[in-house]
């Protein structure tokens, strides 16, 4: 398994995380009787910074673990090439380009739920799902074109 | 049109230069050794630049590297 490929893993895992913890809430919330305004608005911004945090920090602590397990396994100070090529950034376009259908589709969705008469907290707590959702399939669309070759 | 697809002689060539390893001709030309499967595999197709890179590494034109042929030619 290359870098790039333990990066999207480690990705792919904090977004399901964050998504499991965002629909456990959202349900916890429904059978105690319904969404509230205050406690959803709170929880979206949990789960927003959660994503970015973990975008930024995945990716930082990740590159220091590979680089400590390279240097425990070759027992050299020499820096492994965690470098970025040509085809790490046609895959990274992909994935983003996947992650921005499935969230068009997601928006779409979320539309159309309001426009059939449901709440705007439901309209808005489903462009958040979206996102999270948009995230994970853009993540394993990635680690099907690096499993495959391109 | 015919489907065309590039083919390579990436491995055969590194065969034939001191049996240069996958990771040493990926540090030479500057990417992953994963791209080199990639390419060698014929999964990825690499850009115009990087097939000049290789084609330097081993001190041969273009054509000799990579060529384009329509898909189901098998050599």
């Amino acid at each position: 398994m290359s870098y790039q490929e333990k990066n999207i893993t480690v990705s792919l895992v904090s977004h399901l995380l964050i998504g499991v913890y965002y629909l456990s809430q959202l349900f916890q919330m429904q059978q105690a009787g319904g969404l509230v305004a205050a406690k959803v608005f709170s929880l979206w911004a949990i789960v927003i910074v959660a994503i970015i945090v973990v975008n930024i920090i995945g990716s930082i602590l990740t590159n220091i673990l590979l680089s400590i397990v390279h240097a425990i396994k070759t027992r050299s100070d020499q820096e492994e090439r965690f470098i970025e090529d040509e085809r790490d950034n046609l895959i990274g376009l992909k994935g983003s380009k996947v992650s921005y259908i499935t969230f068009s589709i997601g928006v779409l969705i979320a539309m159309l739920s309001f426009a059939f008469g449901q709440p705007p907290l439901v309209m808005f707590s489903l462009l958040i799902l979206s996102s999270i959702v948009a995230e994970i399939i853009g993540d394993l669309s990635q680690l099907y074109l690096y499993r495959k070759g391109f | 049109m015919d489907k065309y697809k590039v083919r390579n002689n990436v491995r055969k060539l590194r065969f034939h230069n001191n049996e240069l390893t996958q990771e040493q001709l990926a540090e030479k030309v500057g990417v992953t050794r994963q791209t080199i499967i990639a390419i060698e595999g014929g999964k990825y197709a690499p850009s115009l630049e990087l097939a000049f890179k290789i084609a330097l590494v081993f001190g041969v034109p273009l054509q000799d590297v990579f060529s384009y042929e329509p898909e189901g030619d098998e050599k």
